[in-house]
């Protein structure tokens, strides 16, 4: 591992070669930048990785399942295990999908588990993924340069290749497709994860295309030709959020829509990866309930805990919320990307009395959890190697069936007091090593 | 890839159009430069006007310092370098990675060049990276649509400079023929009068440059 330490610069340099960037608007601009990569990597073993594929596996089946069920027969809501203004009350609920069943049943297709792993050796889940979940392309392109740097690491140590990333999208939209080509469906180049869209699109053959590249003739779909010839898409890969997706059905000032590609979708002409609506069960408040999910579709008791959570619209959980406040991390159910989330401790008497007025108001606004104290992982800073917070984001490919993906996005924090370790929030990125024995 | 939309021939052939363009500006400098050396101080002023660049620079110094490296100037070489760049960065999925990173490269090196005591030697690793490129297009892109069409727009800036440039007339012809080849296997439209007029103006025995280049500017629909 040593001799990959010494490529670090080679293999940045190289990532910024071939534009492996991330875009952010700050004050209202867009600005491109790295992603440093750090090249100590997370390593799980290969006994401990199949303990998480199988909780992953697990967990994904019971969300696909409560997704079905939510937008079908709603058995859940009528047997009380998940109230029911929870689930109508979340922004991810489309009332539009009501109904809808997605080509072979699936929901959500890829999906992004963000977990940690405890001091006490234990692993937590953070939050599901289940709209549409980047970063999948990053450790996929930093293995391929790692491996041209320092190909003596990959012969010494027994790891997974992580490089059928490719293969298994590419089956997954294959699984779903309703006949037609594949397409990546990207808001445009301005977009945070612009290169991965462009990134997948290349490896998957995948046509990436934007609003102006896709239009609805008749009940189907088409990829427009600049010489007046259509071709018949099948699957849509859509890196658009729900509400911008079509603006016949739900914003209707969005110019990065597809007008009436919903419709298609309704009719069970085109496949959708991941279903619109699927924000009802990445919801941070519905989180809370994904283990009496498991218990009440599967009737197995979950792999993989979720960090201890308290809903303050619990009467209970408020009073242990109120008590215990200043050792809590509170986050807004609205937000996403590190944003919306506060650490009690970190606040001063004031501003906490004036938040915990706020919980009080808004309680179905967020959810409570305590602070994991989760694993440091080793990252060089310049000749020096250092410990810092890092999570790992699994991808997990539902098509012909469950298949978690042998590596990972882990993300660290490079701000050694920091607990956010979101790449828009400077952190960095290392590969995630699965070991096959 | 089978099918390329209106937004993504657009973006082959503008890609090919700026490439070409900063490697033949590059070129202009290369020889600008060197005549300006020992002799004509002033060779800058009619390459500005043959190009239509607004003479901002004042003398010949400023003009070597700035014309390549200066983003605030939209005529600079590394603008148009930046507009090639904006296009195959969009364009990943039909021109490979590989093809991508060359451009990525030559705007580094051009980057890298500004403020080097040797100018003409820094600036090298641009146009070997874009020379580069144009070998990893026909390495990597099996697709003859997508190739030609960035070729097209290679050939078109080529003529274009060409025209500008009043260069003699077997160089205009060979230019021509070359962007004929390209167009003729394409799916592009054009204004078939307007290829027409710039077909006959080119076989004349004396081309009228300024008239070939005001058609060539209006032919093609993108």
């Amino acid at each position: 591992m040593e001799d990959l330490n010494k490529h670090v610069n080679t293999v940045n340099t190289l990532l910024a070669r071939y534009g492996v960037r991330f875009g952010i608007y700050k004050n209202g601009e867009f600005k491109e930048q790295l992603f440093p990569f750090d090249p100590i990597p997370r390593v799980i073993e290969a006994d401990e990785f199949r303990y998480l594929e199988k909780g992953l596996a697990q967990r994904v089946t019971a969300l696909n399942m409560f997704l079905a069920d939510i937008y079908g027969e709603k058995k859940i809501l009528k047997d009380g295990i998940i109230p029911e203004d929870f689930v109508y009350s979340s922004s991810g609920y489309l009332a539009e999908c009501e109904g809808i069943m997605p080509p072979k049943g699936v929901y959500s297709h890829i999906s992004g588990i963000d977990l940690v792993k405890g001091k006490d050796g234990e692993w937590y889940i953070l939050e599901d993924n289940l709209r549409i979940p980047s970063g999948a392309s990053y450790p996929l392109i930093a293995r391929d340069l790692c491996r041209k740097a320092s190909p003596h690491t990959f012969i010494n140590n027994h790891i997974e290749d992580n490089r059928d990333y490719a293969i298994l999208l590419k089956d997954t939209m294959d699984h779903v497709n309703t006949g037609g080509i594949n397409v990546i469906f990207t808001p445009g180049r301005y977009n945070a994860a612009f290169f991965e869209h462009s990134y997948l699109a290349e490896k998957t053959g995948s046509v990436l295309a934007d609003a102006n590249d896709l239009e609805v003739v008749g009940d189907y779909l088409y990829y427009k030709g600049y010489g007046g010839q259509r071709m018949k898409v099948g699957a849509v890969y859509r890196r658009v959020s729900d509400e911008y997706m079509d603006p016949m059905t739900f914003v209707p000032d969005s110019v990065i829509g597809v007008p009436h590609i919903f419709e298609v979708y309704k009719k069970g002409n085109v496949a959708l990866l991941n279903a619109p609506g699927n924000g009802v069960a990445d919801d941070k408040g519905i989180y809370y309930f994904v283990p009496k999910m498991i218990s009440y579709y599967l009737g197995e008791t979950a792999i993989l805990k979720n960090a201890p959570t308290y809903l303050p619209i619990y009467e209970e959980d408020m009073n242990y919320v109120m008590e215990n406040f200043h050792k809590l991390v509170i986050k807004d159910v609205a937000e996403a990307g590190g944003y919306g989330v506060v650490f009690g401790d970190s606040m001063g008497s004031e501003a906490l009395e004036a938040f915990k007025e706020t919980v009080r108001k808004e309680p179905r606004r967020f959810i409570c959890q305590e602070v994991i104290d989760f694993m440091d992982l080793p990252i060089l800073e310049g000749a020096e190697t250092v410990e810092r917070k890092a999570d790992l984001r699994a991808f997990v490919l539902t098509g012909s069936d469950v298949h978690v993906w042998k590596s990972g996005l882990t993300r660290f924090s490079r701000n050694p007091d920091s607990f956010i370790v979101n790449s828009s929030q400077g952190g960095g990125f290392k590969d995630t090593w699965v070991l096959s024995r | 890839m089978g099918i390329i939309s209106i937004e993504k021939a657009n973006n082959l052939f503008w890609l090919g159009r700026y490439s070409q363009r900063v490697y033949i500006t590059l070129k202009g400098y290369y020889n600008g430069y060197d005549e300006m050396l020992d002799k004509n101080g002033l060779a800058y002023r009619t390459y500005c006007e043959a190009m239509n660049i607004p003479d901002v620079y004042g003398s010949k110094e400023n003009f070597i310092a700035n014309y390549p490296y200066d983003t605030e100037n939209p005529d600079s070489i590394i603008s148009n370098l930046y507009r090639a760049f904006d296009n195959a960065l969009v364009m990943r999925d039909y021109i490979s990675t590989e093809a991508m990173a060359f451009i990525q490269l030559a705007l580094f090196d051009m980057k890298n060049a500004r403020g080097s005591d040797a100018p003409l030697i820094a600036l090298q690793n641009t146009v070997d990276h874009l020379l580069a490129f144009w070998g990893c297009i026909d390495e990597k892109v099996d697709d003859v649509e997508t190739r030609n069409l960035i070729k097209l727009g290679k050939t078109v800036e080529q003529l274009d400079i060409i025209l500008r440039m009043k260069e003699n007339k077997a160089n205009i012809k060979r230019s021509f023929d070359r962007m004929n080849s390209y167009m003729r296997h394409t799916d592009i439209s054009y204004d078939e009068a307007g290829y027409y007029a710039l077909a006959y103006e080119i076989t004349r025995d004396t081309v009228d440059c300024e008239k070939a280049l005001d058609i060539l500017m209006n032919i093609f629909y993108i």
